[in-house]
């Protein structure tokens, strides 16, 4: 009996778990094949890299002063005697750009951006907005979700850049007047064993999250089911979801690319 | 409304890839003015990586900007030197170690009293580097290995062997001695302050006129000494003129003393004599006749 039980169970999770792939699958095929839809996606991907980029441009600095702040005074206050001062500006770059700059990032543009993309669509779908772009023979992919996906594309990777940049001056600013760093020191520790790959690094962890927070939000909210609730539980399973995604994206990335990274 | 979504949009973009690519120029090659290239060969490179510090005397003067490894087997070690600094004529470079774990550095070592200085893109002279760490940890490693060994036979003189107890034991001992010593040593010193006392008191009881005339007594005894000395010597001078005429004199002592004829005669006559007590003891009647009527 419990033989029984545990093996529908692990039936019905498999089974779930595969129409949960295959139905992204057709989403992201959908995605793909709504390019065509030139006169449609264009314009709405400007005013989506309005959204996620220029309007989260103060959020993301913000969080970036204080992680490079914080990661630089806890380093230096951990190192103990015997290791160079240069060591803090080499691991906060290290940890900045390698990891937390585009982590942090997206994991804060999952809640600001990401959540607000399902809800709109979900709106969208619960209100049958979309079935009225289709009943006009717009494509509701080409006008809702790939103009997302490309503003995700290109704008995670321009704020994780900033992103980086200003942790990077927040942890210089931090050093200098708090504790007994100096510039050249910081300096010292920024250059040593840095090579031009690890921004491409940190860029391509972007363009990954950024992706996924496009796509699994967007598709959230594609299928949001009717109601004010179904709304709201479309919108918090995509943040649960796109977090996990980001997660396990940058371990996958890691794995794959910090072999490259070092100088 | 569009176009203002372009022009921020754009704005955003341009900004970014600005500041990556300054950023990235900028760590990675210290700026657009870099300084100008030095190099170094080394056969061996101990882990160094871009951006370490180059030192010209202690003074940062610039950074590793390229490691390359050529194919005999040595590194190629690109600097990049700031242009306020010049590096001079005979100076040796070096990879040392940057604190303890691992990282390194170039150190320029200059020559004193030299005023002229390497060309740009020149190739710094190889010096002879400090000992790496593994050397260090090496040299550490023999010494603790001979602490061991020392250890190892100070536990076993000291612990396996007794020798602890038997230094513990020696000292009870001396310890005991000291205390009989101690003892001893006051025992003594009551025994000499009491002799001390009582020759005090001796002193103290001697009459003088008594030791007056004891002295009086042995200046007397001395004198009557002398004179039996002066009789002696005068008797001593008698008998030496005696013997002397007994030994070499013409008279009959000297004669009986040194003649040989006279022992010879003396000597016939005592067996003479023994033949006639013979005689006697073998024949009394032949001499003695003895008639009481």
């Amino acid at each position: 009996m419990i033989l029984e039980a545990t093996w529908r169970a692990m039936h019905g999770a498999a089974r779930n778990t595969l129409t949960s792939v295959g139905v992204y699958g057709y989403y992201l095929r959908d995605i793909v094949r709504s390019g065509r839809e030139i006169d449609t996606w264009p314009r709405e991907t400007i005013r989506q890299m309005r959204v996620i980029g220029v309007e989260s441009v103060i959020l993301t600095i913000i969080v970036a002063a204080f992680l490079g702040g914080v990661t630089a005074f806890q380093t230096r206050f951990q190192l103990f005697p015997g290791v160079q001062v240069s060591a803090v500006g080499l691991i906060s770059r290290q940890s900045i750009v390698l990891e937390l700059g585009p982590l942090l990032t997206a994991l804060v543009l999952t809640g600001r951006v990401g959540a607000r993309m399902t809800a709109e669509i979900g709106t969208m779908r619960v209100t049958e907005q979309i079935d009225a772009l289709e009943t006009l023979a717009y494509d509701p992919v080409a006008f809702l979700s790939l103009p997302r996906v490309l503003a995700a594309l290109v704008m995670l990777p321009a704020l994780t850049m900033l992103a980086n940049t200003a942790a990077l001056v927040s942890a210089w600013l931090t050093l200098i007047l708090a504790t007994d760093v100096r510039t050249i020191d910081y300096v010292e520790g920024l250059r040593i064993a840095f090579t031009p790959f690890q921004v491409v690094y940190s860029l391509i962890k972007a363009t990954c999250f950024g992706g996924a927070i496009a796509f699994v939000c967007s598709y959230q909210g594609y299928i949001a089911k009717a109601g004010a609730e179904g709304v709201g539980q479309a919108t918090a399973k995509a943040v649960v979801i796109t977090s996990v995604s980001i997660l396990t994206l940058d371990a996958i990335v890691a794995a794959v690319f910090a072999p490259f990274v070092q100088a | 409304m569009k176009r203002r979504d372009e022009v921020l949009v754009g704005l955003m973009l341009i900004f970014t890839v600005v500041v990556g690519i300054a950023g990235t120029v900028w760590l990675a090659r210290g700026g657009l003015s870099s300084g100008y290239p030095m190099y170094a060969v080394f056969p061996w490179g101990a882990g160094l990586k871009n951006g370490q510090p180059v030192l010209l005397a202690g003074v940062n003067i610039g950074f590793v900007s390229k490691v390359e490894l050529i194919p005999n087997g040595t590194l190629l070690v690109t600097l990049a030197v700031n242009d306020e600094y010049q590096i001079p004529d005979s100076t040796t470079a070096s990879v040392e170690p940057n604190g303890i774990f691992g990282d390194q550095l170039i150190a320029l070592s200059p020559r004193l009293s030299v005023t002229t200085y390497m060309a740009k893109r020149d190739t710094i002279p190889t010096g002879e580097g400090a000992a790496t760490t593994g050397e260090v940890l090496s040299k550490a490693d023999s010494v603790a290995a001979e602490v061991q060994t020392i250890v190892t036979a100070l536990r076993t003189e000291f612990v396996t062997d007794g020798g602890i107890s038997e230094i513990r034991k020696s000292i009870a001992e001396w310890s005991a001695l000291t205390a009989q010593l101690g003892t001893i040593a006051a025992e003594q010193s009551r025994e000499l302050t009491t002799t001390q006392q009582q020759l005090r008191a001796t002193l103290a009881a001697v009459d003088a006129s008594v030791v007056d005339s004891t002295l009086r007594a042995f200046r007397t005894s001395s004198a009557n000494l002398a004179q039996l000395t002066g009789d002696l010597e005068k008797t001593r001078a008698q008998v030496s003129s005696i013997l002397y005429k007994v030994d070499s004199g013409p008279g009959t002592a000297a004669k009986v003393l040194n003649d040989p004829a006279v022992y010879a005669r003396v000597d016939s006559l005592l067996m003479r004599l023994d033949a006639l007590v013979a005689d006697v003891k073998a024949n009394p009647r032949r001499y003695i006749n003895l008639r009481v009527f």
